[in-house]
C-alpha cells in the first residue's frame, strides 16, 4: 500500500448562526461532523454528495481555507490543525484548490499571465521576472492554452479555457496536494471531458494527488481510485472506486446511482426514488441522519448511530442493517 | 395534424452592427402526449427556440425574422398580445431552469398559483380557486398542501419549488408543456423525483412536453424523439433509440462519447472529446458549423453548409459524410 499523505481525524466543523439583540449564537450549522479518512499519495478520492452535504467545507478544512472546530489534519506526520504564520505560508505551497466557478475564481481585472504568476510572487519563487515569465508560459502549454494569451483578461475566454487557467495558476508554486471543488460542473458536457483528460494527464506527469469534490457519480467515478460518500456531514461509504459501483452497500449510496439517468433509451431502470429532501444541517435528525428518507430504516435506527465499518476489503459502510 | 408545427424559425438579436441569429432556420414537430428532447450545449439556441414559441423574446434587441409557428394550426406569430395571453397558461405552458428566480419572494405560493387559475379561467369563485390550488399543491405531490399554500418560495427547497412551478404551469390544463432545463439546478435524488413527476402528470393529462436540457441521460429517459442543436441550428433529429444507438453526425456521436459512463471498463482512461470551443455565433465560418471541431471534416464541408436530409426514416442529419459505424 502507498504511504498516507493526509490523514483527517474526527473533523468537525459548525457555521455559528447569531441572532437576537446582542448577536448571540442561537444555533450552528453543523456542515462536517466527525470525518475520518486518509489519502494517500498519488491516488485521486472521489467525495461526492449532494449540495449542502458539507463536501466543499470539507474540502476547504483540509487544506485550512477554514478553520475546524474540532478534530486533527494529519499532513506527512505532522499536525497542520492550528498551522499559523510561516508554517502555514509554507503548507500554501504544497496544497492549492481549484474552484468550481471559472468566472468567479478569476480576477477580471488582472492579465492572466498576472493571475498566474502571482502565488510565485507571493511565495518568492523565482528571481527575475522573466524566470517567472517563463514559468508562466510553460505553465500555459501544459494546461493547453497557448504561450501568447499571457497579456489577455479573463473575459476574453471561455469557461473550459478559465478553468485551465484556474488549473495553471494551482500548480504554479509546484503543490503535491491539489483540491479539485467540482472543477468541472459549470462546464458543458463537450469540454467537462477535456478537463477531466488534462486533471488526469497532470497527475500521472507531476505525480499529484487530488481531493476530487463533485455531485456527479459518473466523472467521480470515472477519475478516482477511492471514492467516499457523504451525507448530511458525515462519511456513510467509502471503498475503491471500482468495487463501490459494483455493490454499493449502503441505501443511500444506492440511491444515489440509481437516480442517475442512463444514455441509453433501453437500459436498465429498476430505480429506488427517496421520498422527501435533504434534512437541514441545523437539526439533523436524530440517530442515522439519513433514516427519514432510507427505505429499509428500521426503529433502532432512529436512535443509534452506526459507525463506519469494514464491510468486505477497504469497503466501509455506516448502517446498521448491514 | 402535428400539435405544434415550427417552420423556417429564424430568431436573432441586434448587435451594435449587425444582427445574431441565435437560432437559425429551425423546423421540427410536436405530436400530441409526445415528448420532443433539444439537446445541445450552452448557446446552441434551445431556450431562444423555446422562447420563440411562448413569444417570450424581448424585442429589441431580439425579434422573431422569420418562420412559422403552428399550434394547432393556427400561427401564433399572427396573434394579437391579448390573444397570445390566452394561449400562454391555458395551451402551452413554460417552467424554468431556476426556481427561485421565477417565482416571486414577496407572494405566498398559494397566491401565486391561484393568480394564475384567476387569469386564465375566469369566473371562477375565491373558494373555487383556493380548493384547485390546493388539488393542483397534491397533484404535484407536495405534503400538507393547506399548509404549504401559506408559505413564501424561500421556505421551500429547490425540488419543492420546482414543484411549485409544476403546479403553476399545469393549473390551467395546458396542451404543451415547454421545460427549459428543469432538474439542471437540482439534485440527483431530487433529478429523478421530478421527472417521474413529469412523465406520470404527462401520462394522466395527455400533454404533449418539449424538454430541454444538456443532459443526454435525462434525454434517453424521457423522450419519444430528439433534436440536437449546434450553434443555431438542428443538425441531427430521430427518435431516441435512432439518436442514442444509431447517431448519424459527428457532433451526436461525441457528444454522446464523451460523457464517462458506470461500468464502461473504462475508468482512468481518457475520455473521448470534441476538440475546440463552439464558435462564436457573429462569426459563422462559411460551410459547416461544426468544421473546426469534426473529426471526419473534408473539403466540400468548407464550402457548403449541409442541409438537413432524411438518411433513414424519420431519422435527419444536415452532415456530407454521416457517421455509419457503431460508436
Amino acid at each position: 500500500m502507498s504511504e498516507t499523505l493526509l490523514k483527517i481525524e474526527n473533523l468537525h466543523k459548525s457555521f455559528p448562526i447569531k441572532g437576537g439583540l446582542l448577536s448571540k449564537e442561537i444555533a450552528s450549522v453543523k456542515a462536517v461532523s466527525g470525518v475520518s479518512f486518509d489519502i494517500r499519495k498519488g491516488e485521486t478520492l472521489g467525495l461526492v454528495g449532494e449540495s449542502g452535504c458539507g463536501k466543499s467545507t470539507l474540502g476547504r478544512c483540509i487544506i485550512r481555507l477554514l478553520d475546524s472546530t474540532s478534530g486533527k489534519i494529519i499532513y506527512r506526520d505532522q499536525d497542520i490543525t492550528q498551522s499559523k504564520g510561516e508554517d502555514l505560508r509554507a503548507l500554501r505551497r504544497q496544497m492549492q484548490i481549484i474552484f468550481q466557478d471559472p468566472y468567479a475564481s478569476l480576477n477580471p481585472r488582472m492579465t492572466i499571465g498576472g493571475i498566474i504568476a502571482e502565488p510565485m510572487k507571493i511565495h518568492n519563487l523565482y528571481a527575475t521576472k522573466s524566470d517567472r515569465r517563463d514559468k508562466v508560459q510553460e505553465l500555459l502549454e501544459t494546461v493547453g492554452l497557448r504561450k501568447d494569451v499571457i497579456h489577455r483578461y479573463p473575459h476574453e475566454f471561455s469557461g473550459g479555457q478559465r478553468q485551465r487557467v484556474g488549473i495553471a495558476r494551482a500548480l504554479a508554486v509546484d503543490p503535491e496536494f491539489i483540491v479539485c471543488d467540482e472543477p468541472v460542473s459549470a462546464l458543458d458536457v463537450s469540454i467537462q471531458a477535456q478537463v477531466v483528460n488534462l486533471l488526469m494527464d497532470l497527475q500521472q506527469k507531476l505525480g499529484l494527488t487530488y481531493l476530487f469534490i463533485a455531485h456527479d457519480l459518473k466523472v467521480v467515478e470515472h477519475i478516482s481510485t477511492r471514492v467516499a460518500v457523504m451525507y448530511l456531514g458525515r462519511i456513510v461509504e467509502m471503498a475503491e472506486a471500482e468495487e463501490m459501483y459494483r455493490g454499493p452497500k449502503h441505501p443511500y449510496t444506492k440511491a444515489l446511482m440509481s437516480a442517475i439517468p442512463i444514455p441509453n433509451p433501453d437500459g436498465k431502470k429498476d430505480r429506488t426514488i427517496l421520498s422527501g429532501d435533504v434534512p437541514s444541517p441545523i437539526h439533523p435528525p436524530s440517530g442515522c441522519y439519513f433514516h427519514p428518507r432510507c427505505p429499509i430504516a428500521i426503529d433502532p435506527c432512529k436512535i443509534d448511530t452506526p459507525q463506519l465499518k469494514e464491510h468486505g476489503k477497504d469497503h466501509l459502510a455506516s448502517c446498521l442493517r448491514l | 395534424m402535428a400539435l405544434l408545427e415550427v417552420k423556417n424559425l429564424k430568431t436573432g438579436f441586434k448587435t451594435e452592427n449587425d444582427v445574431m441569429m441565435a437560432v437559425d432556420d429551425v423546423s421540427f414537430q410536436v405530436e400530441k402526449g409526445k415528448t420532443l428532447g433539444i439537446v445541445g450545449e450552452s448557446g446552441c439556441g434551445k431556450s431562444v427556440t423555446s422562447l420563440s414559441i411562448m413569444r417570450l423574446i424581448p424585442n429589441p434587441p431580439g425579434k422573431i425574422y422569420e418562420g412559422e409557428i403552428l399550434f394547432n394550426g393556427e400561427s401564433l406569430l399572427a396573434l394579437s398580445e391579448k390573444k397570445m395571453r390566452s394561449v400562454r397558461g391555458n395551451h402551452i405552458s413554460m417552467i424554468f431552469q431556476e426556481p427561485m428566480t421565477s417565482l416571486n419572494p414577496v407572494f405566498t405560493v398559494g397566491d401565486q398559483i391561484s393568480e394564475a387559475i384567476k387569469l386564465h379561467m375566469k369566473g371562477l369563485t375565491k373558494s373555487q380557486i383556493h380548493e384547485k390550488t390546493i388539488e393542483m399543491l397534491q397533484l404535484v405531490g407536495i405534503p400538507e398542501p393547506e399548509a404549504r399554500i401559506n408559505e413564501y418560495p424561500h421556505q421551500l427547497s429547490g425540488g419543492m419549488r420546482q414543484r411549485i412551478m409544476i403546479a403553476m404551469a399545469l393549473s390551467c390544463g395546458p396542451e404543451l408543456l415547454i421545460a427549459d432545463e428543469p432538474t439542471t439546478a437540482l439534485d440527483v435524488t431530487i433529478q429523478a423525483q421530478i421527472l417521474e413527476l413529469i412523465n406520470r402528470l404527462q401520462k394522466e393529462l395527455g400533454m404533449a412536453v418539449i424538454l430541454i436540457t444538456h443532459d443526454l441521460g435525462v434525454v434517453a429517459e424521457t423522450c419519444d424523439n430528439v433534436a440536437v442543436m449546434y450553434a443555431g441550428k438542428i443538425i441531427e433529429y430521430g427518435s431516441v433509440r435512432d439518436i442514442f444507438h444509431r447517431p448519424k453526425h459527428h457532433y451526436t456521436k461525441g457528444l454522446l462519447n464523451s460523457v464517462p459512463h458506470f461500468d464502461s471498463g473504462k475508468r482512468l482512461t481518457r475520455l473521448e472529446t470534441i476538440p475546440g470551443i463552439v464558435p462564436n455565433l457573429s462569426d459563422i465560418p462559411p460551410g459547416c458549423r461544426f468544421q473546426d471541431r469534426c473529426t471526419a471534416v473534408q473539403n466540400d464541408c468548407k464550402d457548403t453548409e449541409p442541409e438537413l436530409h432524411e438518411i433513414l426514416p424519420g431519422h435527419t442529419v444536415a452532415c456530407f459524410h454521416p457517421f455509419q459505424g457503431q460508436r
